[in-house]
């Protein structure tokens, strides 16, 4: 299991684009499970309407969880997307 | 004869006859099993999604995301176990889910409820049968009439029959906007629908936001004319100096293949190439050849035209995975564009030699963001010359006396544009960041919104200024803002006589450079 957390930086919080892009790539590490976490609710990063209910503004910190075989290489391309996504 | 005011509109005039949407009962053949119902709509937005033509295919993508979403099936699922027929669970789940979506504090995912429940609709459409027949009797000059518009109502919409569209609800950031903008229909958005009957005459002025019901006859012919004038100066839409010849039309473009599509459309080049991309698409700081392999391949997709090509505009919004820079108080007004690449001299290098060599493949220039200060250009030079040099010795071709020019979007660069005009190789006036600077009103605030207007007197008299400047100095102007992509804003911008104007889209691209 590994985790690490993330604050979202897109000024408009976490949008259909990069949360797409979330879920494609959680599909493609098969055999791993990814959560997200803001603590107050979890939610698998492989349902684009979880992630999408978690209503993720700018400033809101995430947990990233993984647990399976590529548990370190979904986390740090997941905290990747979620730093660096923006909508312009 | 009524009018009513509309809260949000997508510009144009159109007459018309209303058409009340989702009145038809329908007559369809009805599937049987949720897995039917899945598999056909899963057909049918794949099919959606895959249509490159369309704008609207992104969102067809993210309708096909959600129909494979496991959250949906599941709430399907669990409601059919409460007991629960099929098209009861499926209009249960649609419920919840949009009632989650409803919760959240940004316009922009409320928004996603509307994706949800359009999705549950179809699904059920197909479960009844009632799918497809919508539009029968739709008349050959409709105005569309609805409480909302779904996505998959504009799948069997037969644009060339619809004048405008009418909606009680929505934003400008709705289905329906970002649908009637792409193809070119006017729309009024948070009108009062209520009284309004299949086949009464309608006006629709959505660049006042008004709404008229059942016209006087007069009142038509004064809005016809409107109209005829009106078109008279958009589709025949010829951008024209006041010395008579034609304003450049350049393409805005954040990857290659927009470039393509730029040049496709009929561009006279490229006006703004962001390189953010390049920083971004990766995990580590682009070496010199993986940066040159991308403007070598820009330069050639350009075939001769010329490409502006902007430094890196990384800060404000945009951040680095790998490049550890401070978090800042307030990103807009901190290390971003030259401030940054004139802070990190390595790094900066490494893209001005990646520049340099590009500009021995064809006619490149370049272009520095977010100039204050005079002596920022200077420093530029400075790296410029130092690269040059440092190329010349290593024997690598590279373009001499490339030139560069600078992004006007800081209130002291229009303040101090005589001296920088003297400097600079050309001026590009950033109307998005000089509007938000000028008026000291952030772009993203709905608060300051009526602030926010590149319209605005002031922001006219800092365009003047800047234009006036490079006049004197003999240097061309351009704009790559999005004031430039409405039709009143670019009539402005000709008028006060920028030599050329950079758009995003290429369908308006191709618009502006028809005969």
């Amino acid at each position: 299991m590994k985790t690490q957390k993330v604050t979202v930086q897109a000024p408009n919080g976490l949008h259909a684009r990069p949360v797409g892009e979330i879920v494609r790539i959680v599909k493609s590490f098969a055999g791993t499970t990814v959560s997200l976490s803001t603590g107050a609710k979890t939610v698998s990063a492989a349902s684009m309407l979880g992630i999408l209910s978690l209503g993720l503004k700018a400033g809101t910190e995430v947990e990233v969880s993984a647990e399976g075989p590529q548990e370190a290489a979904a986390v740090a391309a997941l905290v990747r997307i979620i730093e660096s996504a923006d909508i312009e | 004869m009524v009018t009513r005011n509309g809260i949000a509109s997508v510009e144009g005039l159109a007459a018309g006859t209303a058409f009340l949407l989702r009145k038809n009962k329908g007559t369809g053949q009805a599937v049987v099993s949720l897995d039917e119902a899945f598999e056909a709509e899963r057909e049918r937005l794949e099919a959606l999604s895959q249509d490159g033509e369309s704008e609207a295919a992104g969102i067809f993508a993210a309708h096909l995301e959600i129909l494979e979403d496991p959250m949906l099936r599941e709430s399907i699922e669990a409601h059919l176990g409460d007991g629960l027929s099929l098209i009861e669970a499926v209009e249960a789940a649609s419920k919840e889910l949009a009632a989650m979506f409803e919760e959240i504090e940004d316009e922009y995912l409320r928004a996603r409820a509307d994706d949800v429940r359009d999705i549950c609709r179809s699904l059920s459409e197909r479960l009844s049968g009632s799918a497809g027949d919508s539009w029968q009797g739709l008349p050959e000059d409709a105005v569309i009439v609805a409480e909302e518009l779904f996505p998959s109502d504009t799948t069997e919409m037969d644009f060339g029959k619809i004048r405008a569209f009418v909606m009680q609800r929505g934003s400008v950031t709705s289905h329906v906007s970002i649908i009637a903008r792409s193809k070119g229909i006017p729309a009024l958005l948070g009108v009062e629908i209520d009284g309004i009957e299949t086949g009464d005459r309608l006006l629709v002025d959505g660049d006042a936001r008004i709404l008229t019901i059942r016209p006087e006859e007069a009142t038509e012919e004064a809005f016809r004319e409107k109209m005829n004038h009106r078109d008279a100066g958009d589709t025949a839409e010829v951008l024209l100096k006041p010395d008579g010849t034609p304003v450049t039309v350049f393409g805005n473009a954040g990857s290659l293949g927009d470039i393509d599509a730029a040049i496709a459309a009929g561009a006279d080049g490229i006006g703004l190439f962001r390189t953010e991309f390049v920083f971004m698409d990766t995990d580590h700081l682009p070496t010199e050849e993986e940066q040159f392999a991308i403007y070598r391949q820009a330069v050639l997709r350009c075939g001769g035209k010329p490409l502006i090509i902007r430094t890196m505009d990384i800060g404000g919004d945009k951040i680095l995975p790998y490049w550890n820079l401070p978090r800042e108080e307030n990103p807009f007004l901190g290390m971003r564009g030259v401030r940054l690449c004139l802070t990190h001299p390595d790094a900066f290098r490494i893209q001005v030699r990646s520049i340099l060599r590009a500009g021995a493949l064809g006619p490149v220039l370049m272009m520095i963001p977010m100039v204050a200060k005079v002596e920022e250009l200077d420093q530029v030079h400075a790296m410029v010359l130092s690269c040059s040099e440092e190329l010349s010795r290593e024997g690598i071709p590279f373009r001499e006396d490339l030139p560069v020019g600078i992004m006007v979007e800081t209130p002291a660069a229009v303040l101090m544009a005589p001296e920088l005009a003297r400097k600079a190789a050309f001026f590009s006036i950033g109307t998005n960041d000089l509007t938000q600077y000028t008026m000291a009103a952030d772009r993203g605030n709905p608060g300051v919104a009526h602030l926010y207007n590149p319209m605005d007197p002031a922001v006219e008299r800092a365009l003047e200024m800047t234009v006036a400047a490079a006049r004197e100095a003999g240097i061309p102007v351009g704009v790559c803002g999005e004031m430039a992509s409405t039709f009143e804003g670019r009539q402005r911008l000709v008028s006060l006589g920028v030599d050329s104007v950079s758009l995003s889209s290429p369908k308006q691209i191709k618009k502006l450079k028809q005969k």
